[in-house]
């Protein structure tokens, strides 16, 4: 009687063994255990990574990322001097023409980032990045999203092969057409490098 | 007995190769004359249009004057694109000549007051057309004499296409889980094999003492006494009495342990293969793989600074002011921007706060290609947590990894200086990559 008693505890035990030992296995949405959480979570302030609601900022949901003040200059423009020896210039990248000028930034603006073979190159794995998957490898406005999204136009077209500096630099920063504001996501510095390598591809 | 069961699993899991190489063979067979319909449709519609040549211009130039001046924004058909659909355009506009006039300049149309030209500049929401100057009376023509030809096969055609591309979409995303017998397979395979011949050896077992226990005849002929309820205990007792079966049992038990809390301890604070349910059903596959839009595209920082930032929904108005408005995912941004709240979308790695990992360092510095740490993200419907993220694993990349010393003369003394007590290339481990303190502080 007492041996069987054990073996119906050795059969439950492994039974309950099994079960906590498959039970024990992560779902996707599960970070896992943790060691030691206070090692793990930032006691400053991160941006992108919250835990617990920001009590000090209460009045936006209590959110970590903040608005800058207004007025506030963005890192990218205190880099304001550019190219070398004689063509050196000097230029703050601050861009004021509002979007519905196109007219004045065609007739203002020209490209103060010097033609070079290293500017272009730069220009095309920039042109990569943030162009072509609509307007295509050779701006024949032939991406695999212009397919979706229509209206691409081809650079080298009669109507955009003539476009200049200012043009294709404002274009970029407000949007024309169907196509929308990028100049949150692309430098000044970056946009007229993207302009010198605009200006190879109208060429067809 | 056994020897018997033994052949037939042999036999079962060569039946399953098999089956598992109709079925490979069957995918393949099924997408290649997919592929074969797409293309056949795709050469379908230029077929049509040589068949039924219009008059009035020369179709050839016509259509490849189209393709690069104006199907940017029209369409051959009825459909509005940007512009109005050109179906039947020659019917609605009031002459051939108004239509030359209007594609070379129509703004100096309407500003001369036509009635015609000011009905159609309102009605598309005063959208100004692009002006062709260059384009001769014979050159319109033709792109008159394509659009004519075109509007009624093409329509045809486009929606053929997009129920293959749909198809084929289908047939894509069942590729890559029957993609081959990769290792894994084979191991899963051998895996299940040991697994079924111990349970196999577990039912013998079980039917031994069950059948013992049954049967109510003794070795020596004479009908037992005993009730099935006793022979059941005498035969289980049996087993466990016996000292070679108790043993193998605890030594399987203790290694099963020993191997589970092993790998316990080392998953504690490792998400691997964390894919959390994001707000919005946002896939990278979409996006990235089919429609290839490059990752700095959204993640503009990864380029510049310590975190490769998760993109405002600016950026997804961008292609979503414009298209698939009408999606009810995409309508969560809308609703998001409209009330001016968060998307909060929830972070899949999640390094500690006690190592400091930046973005611009590896992506920009180093040429770490976004693949290397986070996997495959172009064929990920959700993001997963590829990589063990450990300190192993960072360590183990920064021995393993060359700097790219070419052309920099930021490297050049410490080249020069790594040249004299090594032969190795200059790895990340010997810049400093292996110090405490530079990802520790």
């Amino acid at each position: 009687m007492i041996t069987n008693h054990k073996s119906v505890t050795t059969a439950l035990a492994i039974i309950g063994l099994l079960i906590t030992g498959t039970s024990c296995e992560r779902g996707h949405d599960d970070t896992g255990t943790v060691y030691a959480p206070n090692m793990y979570e930032s006691v400053g302030y991160e941006p992108y990574r919250q835990i617990r609601p920001n009590t000090i900022n209460v009045r936006e949901n209590g959110l970590n990322m903040r608005l800058p003040a207004q007025g506030t200059v963005a890192r990218p423009n205190y880099h304001t001097t550019f190219n070398e020896g004689a063509f050196k210039t000097t230029d703050l990248m601050m861009y004021n023409i509002p979007a519905d000028s196109i007219g004045i930034a065609e007739r203002v603006l020209t490209n103060p980032i010097q033609d070079s073979e290293k500017t272009l190159a730069e220009g095309q794995v920039l042109y990569t990045r943030y162009c072509s998957h609509c307007h295509g490898a050779t701006g024949k406005g032939d991406g695999p999203v212009a397919a979706q999204y229509k209206g691409v136009p081809n650079y080298s077209a009669d109507a955009y092969k003539t476009m200049n500096d200012g043009h294709v630099f404002h274009v970029i920063t407000h949007g024309k057409g169907r196509m929308w504001p990028h100049g949150s996501q692309i430098t000044p510095e970056d946009r007229w490098k993207i302009v010198q390598y605009v200006h190879k591809l109208q060429q067809g | 007995m056994l020897i018997n069961s033994k052949n037939i699993v042999h036999k079962m899991s060569r039946f399953y190769k098999l089956c598992v190489a109709i079925v490979l063979s069957l995918t393949l067979l099924v997408s290649s004359s997919q592929v074969k319909a797409q293309d056949a449709a795709a050469g379908g519609a230029p077929a049509a249009d040589a068949a039924a040549p219009a008059g009035g211009g020369d179709v050839e130039k016509g259509k490849s004057l189209f393709t690069n001046n104006c199907a940017q924004c029209h369409a051959v058909t009825a459909e509005k694109v940007v512009g109005p659909g050109l179906k039947g355009i020659e019917e609605r506009a009031p002459s051939k000549d108004w239509l030359h006039k209007w594609i070379r300049n129509s703004s100096a149309l309407i500003a001369s007051g036509d009635a015609y030209a000011n009905q159609v500049f309102n009605a598309n929401g005063k959208v100004q057309m692009s002006s062709f100057p260059n384009l001769s009376d014979a050159d319109i023509d033709g792109i008159l004499a394509y659009v004519d030809q075109a509007s009624k096969p093409a329509a045809v055609a486009s929606v053929a296409g997009a129920d293959n591309t749909k198809n084929a979409g289908g047939a894509g995303g069942a590729g890559p889980s029957t993609g081959g017998p990769s290792e894994l397979f084979t191991f899963v395979l051998v895996a299940l094999l040991i697994v079924m011949l111990l349970v196999l050896g577990v039912l013998l077992a079980i039917v031994t003492i069950l059948s013992k226990a049954v049967t109510p005849a003794t070795a020596d002929g004479t009908l037992a006494a005993s009730s099935f309820g006793q022979r059941l205990k005498t035969g289980l007792s049996d087993a466990f009495n016996n000292p070679t079966l108790r043993s193998i049992v605890i030594w399987l038990f203790l290694l099963v342990v020993t191997k589970a809390t092993i790998d316990g301890a080392y998953s504690v604070g490792v998400q691997q293969g964390y894919a959390p349910k994001q707000p919005i059903a946002y896939s990278h596959k979409l996006h990235a793989g089919q429609y290839k839009i490059d990752c700095n595209y959204c993640h503009t920082g990864a380029q510049k600074g310590k975190s490769a930032t998760i993109p405002s929904a600016n950026i997804c108005m961008n292609c979503h002011g414009v298209i698939k408005k009408e999606s009810p995912e995409i309508q969560k941004i809308y609703t998001a921007i409209e009330k001016n709240q968060p998307i909060e979308w929830v972070r899949v790695h999640n390094l500690p706060d006690l190592a400091y990992f930046n973005h611009a360092q590896h992506v920009n510095v180093g040429n770490v290609a976004c693949q290397t740490c986070h996997g495959e993200i172009e064929k990920m419907e959700v993001v997963e947590q590829r990589s063990s993220l450990t300190m192993g694993w960072c360590i183990d990349c920064h021995r393993r990894t060359e700097v790219n010393t070419k052309d920099n003369a930021y490297y050049d003394k410490l080249v020069a200086l790594h040249k004299k007590e090594s032969k190795d290339a200059l790895k990340v481990a010997n810049i400093g990559g292996l110090e405490c303190s530079k990802c520790h502080y």
